[in-house]
């Protein structure tokens, strides 16, 4: 038993490891010469370097398309909050026949294989003359947005104790006011959760960006894997360091979503 | 709650009619367009019907997209189950309440990551020169070149990797906090009854959670379906169509090989009408 343990707890700390050090590996290498980076022993020890962050960050695509990114995400989750989360509270707190249905509808969209929405979609925005710009972006990554803040904040508003809203309603609030004043304010921890996870989607996705945009409206990740594909001649720092700008704002998120995830198993517990 | 009241109607309908606008125009031109000859270098296009479905059929490419979208869904599903459900289990029974955080917060990390991150993350790491994840390969045979992405019968495996490492880990937060959320008297009980700790997991606890386990696969098998990313950044369907998934095919029978824009629809639309049945079904079984 004893020995089963510390195996254990090595294959944990393995696991532990491997979730990081490619990520951190990266990091460090974004800080080195090419010199540094082109050894057949990996190398820990280096003169460090910011030549390759300021390259990054002095280029006008990579400033572009993260200027696009911010945006593009950021428009799409404010619609999704606005659009998603009233829906939310109403298929929540007003269960009628349907809400079953909407249910099934909102999370069926998440089956849609991206690129049988992207290829019309390309069709389309092209022939209204949006193709390549954000709005177009925008209006396409909403359905994402809309969707997936509906599908997340439908159990968060069920969280809310019934009661508080019943004693509001006895204190003569309406139905906005409820909504307003006390099911938004009670459930925000886990809304805010559910809103990042939607901003973290949409930061991340590719495909439909790399269909949808061909100079103006490149996202970030394009940006970024168009810097590859000019071979690996492009010296790898600087790929490093755009992969590292690229996953800043999502690891920025981390607090908040566990916080998310634990808040979601409490409510199971109890 | 008050019975009469329009707030469902003022929150709802708005919503439901954008999102059905915004979903059902893309579907229904995905299956217009597939009926059609279109492609991207002239405007001019006729009405095929079915030609495009017939074709598919008889192109070995596609069927080799199929047949690899198959292998991808099913390896890095139950990779992922597997690796979730090892290490959920293993930190429930070693790791110490602030060790158990640690390790939380940890496995999140690459989940986070944007696909295409984690692709060039692991690119880099698989180089066999230069990677570090190969490193310890070049070690122990003292210089032997192993290269993951470049040969076909490892290249799948290895982008799966990428996809397991983001997704097995985040899940193994999630089987965790299951088994937390688990009432502590018929894990006792087993003690009492001498099961050894695996056995405990295996007949009582992991039962248990059967229901939350199974809907845990079913949103693996729904973002599995997303494979285009990692797949595009490290190997772009390579070496030969040994990585090819339909997305991928579809991708570049679009737009980077011929600009056959119909055909491409043809087959999104076939993987459309595929997706939504199977997992209607499945849904629809994960309910009842």
């Amino acid at each position: 038993m004893r020995l089963g343990r510390i195996i254990a707890k090595a294959v944990l700390a393995f696991a532990g490891f491997v979730a990081v050090f490619p990520l951190l590996w990266t990091a460090l290498n974004s800080l080195k010469n090419s010199v540094d980076i082109i050894t057949r022993v990996p190398r820990l020890v280096f003169t460090p370097t910011l030549a390759n962050i300021s390259y990054i960050l002095g280029r006008d695509s990579v400033i572009t398309g993260l200027y696009n990114s911010v945006v593009a995400c950021g428009t799409a989750v404010l619609i999704g909050v606005v659009l998603g989360l009233p829906a939310a509270y109403a298929v929540a707190r007003y269960p009628n026949r349907w809400a079953g249905d909407i249910q099934f509808f909102v999370l069926s969209l998440r089956f849609l294989p991206p690129v049988a929405v992207a290829i019309p979609l390309m069709v389309i925005w092209l022939q209204l003359g949006l193709y390549d710009t954000l709005p177009a972006l925008i209006v396409t990554y909403s359905l994402l947005t809309i969707s997936v803040i509906m599908w997340l904040a439908i159990p968060a508003f069920q969280g809310v104790p019934k009661e508080i809203e019943e004693a509001a309603f006895v204190d003569g609030y309406g139905a906005y006011a409820v909504f307003w004043r006390i099911a938004l304010p009670v459930a925000a921890r886990s809304l805010i959760g559910a809103v990042a996870f939607s901003f973290v989607l949409v930061w991340n996705e590719f495909l439909i960006a790399l269909m949808l945009s061909s100079s103006n409206a490149k996202t970030l990740p394009i940006v970024a894997s168009e810097l590859s594909q000019q071979g690996m001649n492009v010296p790898w720092g600087i790929l490093n360091a755009s992969v590292v700008l690229l996953s800043l704002p999502p690891l920025l998120f981390l607090g908040v979503l566990s916080g998310f995830l634990n808040s979601v198993f409490r409510q199971k517990k109890t | 709650m008050p019975r009469r009241s329009s707030l469902p109607v003022t929150f709802v309908v708005p919503t439901l009619v954008i999102l059905l606008i915004l979903s059902m125009v893309p579907t229904l031109y995905a299956i217009i367009i597939a009926l059609q000859n279109r492609e991207l270098s002239s405007a001019a296009y006729s009405w095929v019907w079915f030609s495009n479905f017939v074709d598919l059929f008889s192109d070995r490419r596609f069927l080799n997209a199929v047949w690899v979208s198959v292998k991808w869904e099913v390896v890095t599903v139950v990779a992922t189950m597997v690796v979730a459900i090892g290490l959920g289990v293993l930190m429930f029974e070693v790791a110490s309440p602030r060790l158990r955080n640690l390790y939380c917060l940890l496995f999140i990390i690459p989940v986070l990551l944007p696909r295409v991150s984690a692709a060039f993350v692991w690119k880099f790491a698989y180089h066999p020169l230069y990677g570090i994840a190969t490193y310890p390969y070049r070690l122990l045979t003292g210089g032997l070149i192993f290269d993951p992405l470049s040969k076909p019968s490892t290249a799948l495996f290895a982008v799966a990797s990428v996809d397991v490492w983001q997704w097995g880990l985040f899940f193994a937060v999630i089987v965790l906090k299951l088994l937390e959320t688990l009432p502590p008297q018929p894990i006792e009980a087993a003690r009492l009854d001498h099961a050894k700790r695996w056995q405990i997991h295996a007949y009582v606890t992991l039962p248990m959670l059967k229901a939350p386990l199974i809907s845990l696969m079913f949103v693996k098998m729904i973002e599995s379906l997303r494979s285009f990313d990692l797949i595009y950044v490290m190997t772009r369907g390579g070496p030969g169509v040994a990585t090819e998934t339909l997305d991928m095919y579809a991708f570049s029978q679009g737009f980077i090989e011929s600009g056959k824009v119909s055909y491409a629809s043809a087959m999104a639309v076939l993987m459309m009408i595929a997706t939504v049945i199977t997992f209607t079904m499945l849904w629809k079984r994960v309910q009842a």
